[in-house]
C-alpha cells in the first residue's frame, strides 16, 4: 500500500506552552483505516490538529502524497484532500442540517454538484433528511456526530480524520458511529481516528498507532497491537492480558 | 391619536438609520469579536465623504454619493484591518486588545477629521431635506423617510447576501464557529478582512444618509458610541436581527421621550437601556446566555 500521509518527528504545542508532541511520527497508507490510541495527554488529538493545520509545528514535517503540507492553512489542507472532524464536532449550531452539509462542500464551486452531493448524503442518512430543516444545535449528540461525519462525504477527501467519534455517546449510538466509519472505509476513504475505547477502535481499524507522552511507541497492524501483551496490560487492563 | 402615529413614524424612520449604523458594528463583532469603538468615527467619515461631494462644483446628492461613501470606507476598513487588527488576531486577549486598539483608531480618526474639516457643525442640504409629506395631520419629513427606507433596503440586501450567497455562508459560518469554518475550507483570514471592510463600508453608507438628517462634526462620535453600543448590546452582540429590533424599539421609545419630556432627554433612552440591559440581561434579547467563569 502506498504511503498517503507521513508525519515525521513532529514537535508541537499550544501557544507558548510546553511541547505536547515531542517527536511523534505517523504513517497512513492508502485505504488502511488507522486507529490512534494512548492515555489521556498522550497527544493524540494534538497530532490530528497539527496534521489538519490548526496547530503550527515547532519541529518536524508532514507530507501528504509526498508533498509537504505543514505550514499550510486548514482550508488549504482540506483542498489537498484531508478532512478533519474534531472532538467538538465542528458544527454550525444556528444553521440547518442542510446548510451544514452545504458548508461541508464549501470548497466546491459548482453549485449543482454541491446540491447533488448534499442530496446523496441525505439519501444515505435518512435521519438527517428528516432533520434537514432543523438547526444543528437542536440535534441529539448522536445525530450531531452523524452529521459531522456525513458532512465529510460531501467533498470526498482522500483522508478523513476523526477525533474521538464515540465521545459522550451511548453504547448503541457508538456502534452506529463505527458502522459509519466502516462505511466510509468501504467507499474508499482512508479513515484515521483517535479512540479511547481501544478494543472497539482497533477492531474497526486495519492499522494502529500507540502514542504516549507525545511520542509514537508503536505503529503497525491493529491485530499486532491487540495481540501485544504490553499494550494489553497498559491499555486494555490486566484481565484482557491474562485472557 | 394622530400625535402617537406621528411619533411612531418619526421613531421608525430614524430607527431604520440607527439599524444601519449598528449593523456594521454587530457584523464585525459577530465575525471577529472586535468591539469597534471606532465605528461612530467611521460613520462621521462617511458623512464627510458625502459632505465633500455635495460641495461645488460636484454637488452630488448624498443619496447618490452613498455608494461612493461605502466604497471609500470599505477601503479604509481593509487598510485598517491589515495594519491594526490582523497582526493581533492570534493574541489570546484579542477581544480585549481590540477595545484599546479601536479606541486609539477613534482618537486618530477624530484628530484627522478635526484637522481636515474643523469641529464646525455641518450637514448636506438636498432639497428634500427640508420637505415633508402630509397625510392629514401627520407629516413625514422626506429626509428622515428616505434615509430610513434606504437603510432598511440596505439591511435587506445585507440579509440576502448573508443568507444566500457562498461568501455569506462563509461569514455566517465564521460567526458561529471560526475553527469549524476553517475546517470546511473557509479562509477565515480573508473572510475577516472582507467582513471588516463591509462593516466599515456600512458605516460609511450610514454616514452619507445621516448627513442630511442630523448636523455632524468629528467629536460627535463620542455621543454615538454609547448609542450604538446600547443597540448591539440590547440586540445581543453579533446578532444582526437583534440590532435591528433594538434600533427600531429604542428609536421609537426615544421619540416618545423626546416629545413628552424634551429632546435633550431622548438620548437618555439609549444610555438607560444600555445600563439596564447590562444589569438585567447582559446577553441581550437574542444573545446566548453568558457563562459565569
Amino acid at each position: 500500500m502506498p504511503e498517503l500521509l507521513e508525519a515525521h518527528n513532529v514537535v508541537a504545542g499550544y501557544g507558548r506552552g510546553p511541547d505536547i508532541l515531542q517527536g511523534s511520527s505517523l504513517t497512513v497508507r492508502q485505504g488502511q483505516s488507522q486507529c490512534i490510541i494512548g492515555p489521556n495527554g498522550a497527544g493524540k488529538s494534538t497530532l490530528l490538529k497539527a496534521i489538519a493545520g490548526l496547530l503550527p509545528l515547532r519541529q518536524g514535517e508532514i507530507r501528504f502524497k509526498g508533498e509537504r503540507i505543514d505550514g499550510l492553512r486548514p482550508d488549504q489542507i482540506l483542498r489537498k484532500g484531508i478532512g478533519f472532524v474534531p472532538q467538538e464536532r465542528a458544527l454550525f449550531p444556528k444553521m440547518t442540517v442542510r446548510e451544514n452539509l452545504r458548508m461541508g462542500g464549501y470548497i466546491l464551486t459548482d453549485r449543482a454538484e454541491l446540491e447533488e452531493r448534499t442530496e446523496d448524503v441525505l439519501n444515505q442518512f435518512p435521519i438527517l433528511r428528516q432533520r434537514a430543516g432543523q438547526n444543528a444545535g437542536t440535534l441529539s449528540g448522536g445525530e450531531q456526530q452523524m452529521l459531522s461525519m456525513a458532512r465529510t462525504q460531501i467533498v470526498k477527501p482522500d483522508i478523513v480524520m476523526l477525533d474521538e467519534p464515540s465521545l459522550g455517546l451511548a453504547p448503541r449510538i457508538v456502534r452506529q458511529m463505527f458502522e459509519i466509519v466502516d462505511m466510509l472505509c468501504d467507499r474508499g476513504m482512508t479513515v484515521v481516528f483517535v479512540e479511547q475505547n481501544v478494543l472497539m477502535g482497533l477492531k474497526h481499524a486495519k492499522w494502529g498507532a500507540v502514542l504516549d507522552l507525545g511520542r509514537t511507541l508503536f505503529d503497525g497492524p491493529a491485530a499486532d497491537i491487540l495481540g501485544d501483551p504490553r499494550i494489553q496490560e497498559l491499555y486494555l487492563g490486566k484481565a484482557a492480558a491474562a485472557a | 391619536m394622530s400625535q402617537i402615529i406621528q411619533i411612531l413614524i418619526l421613531g421608525l424612520a430614524l430607527g431604520g438609520v440607527y439599524a444601519l449604523m449598528a449593523s456594521g458594528l454587530t457584523l464585525i463583532f459577530g465575525v471577529m469579536r472586535i468591539v469597534n469603538l471606532a465605528h461612530p468615527i467611521m460613520i462621521i467619515g462617511g458623512a464627510f465623504v458625502a459632505y465633500w461631494l455635495f460641495q461645488e462644483p460636484l454637488r452630488i446628492d448624498p443619496i447618490i454619493s452613498m455608494p461612493i461613501a461605502f466604497i471609500v470606507l470599505f477601503g479604509v476598513g481593509l487598510v485598517l484591518y491589515k495594519l491594526v487588527f490582523e497582526r493581533e488576531a492570534a493574541s489570546a486577549k484579542y477581544s480585549e486588545m481590540t477595545v484599546l486598539l479601536t479606541f486609539g483608531v477613534a482618537l486618530c480618526g477624530d484628530g484627522l477629521l478635526s484637522t481636515l474639516f474643523t469641529n464646525t457643525q455641518r450637514g448636506t442640504t438636498p432639497s428634500y431635506g427640508a420637505q415633508s409629506y402630509f397625510l392629514g395631520d401627520i407629516f413625514i419629513p422626506k429626509g428622515q423617510l428616505f434615509a430610513g427606507l434606504i437603510s432598511i433596503a440596505i439591511i435587506i440586501v445585507l440579509y440576502i447576501f448573508l443568507r444566500y450567497t457562498r461568501f455569506g455562508y462563509a461569514i455566517r459560518a465564521t460567526t458561529q464557529n471560526r475553527a469549524a469554518a476553517q475546517l470546511m475550507g473557509v479562509n477565515v483570514g480573508f473572510v475577516s478582512l472582507i467582513t471588516f471592510g463591509i462593516g466599515i463600508g456600512l458605516a460609511g453608507a450610514a454616514g452619507a444618509l445621516i448627513s442630511f438628517v442630523w448636523q455632524f462634526f468629528p467629536a460627535k462620535h463620542w455621543e454615538w458610541i454609547a448609542v450604538l453600543m446600547s443597540l448591539v448590546v440590547l440586540g445581543g452582540m453579533g446578532k444582526l436581527h437583534g440590532a435591528i429590533v433594538a434600533a427600531l424599539t429604542l428609536s421609537v421609545i426615544a421619540a416618545f421621550v423626546g416629545t413628552y419630556f424634551g429632546s435633550t432627554w431622548s438620548l437618555l433612552t439609549f444610555f438607560l437601556a444600555l445600563f439596564l440591559i447590562l444589569l438585567i440581561r447582559p446577553e441581550g434579547l437574542f444573545g446566548e446566555k453568558i457563562e459565569e467563569a
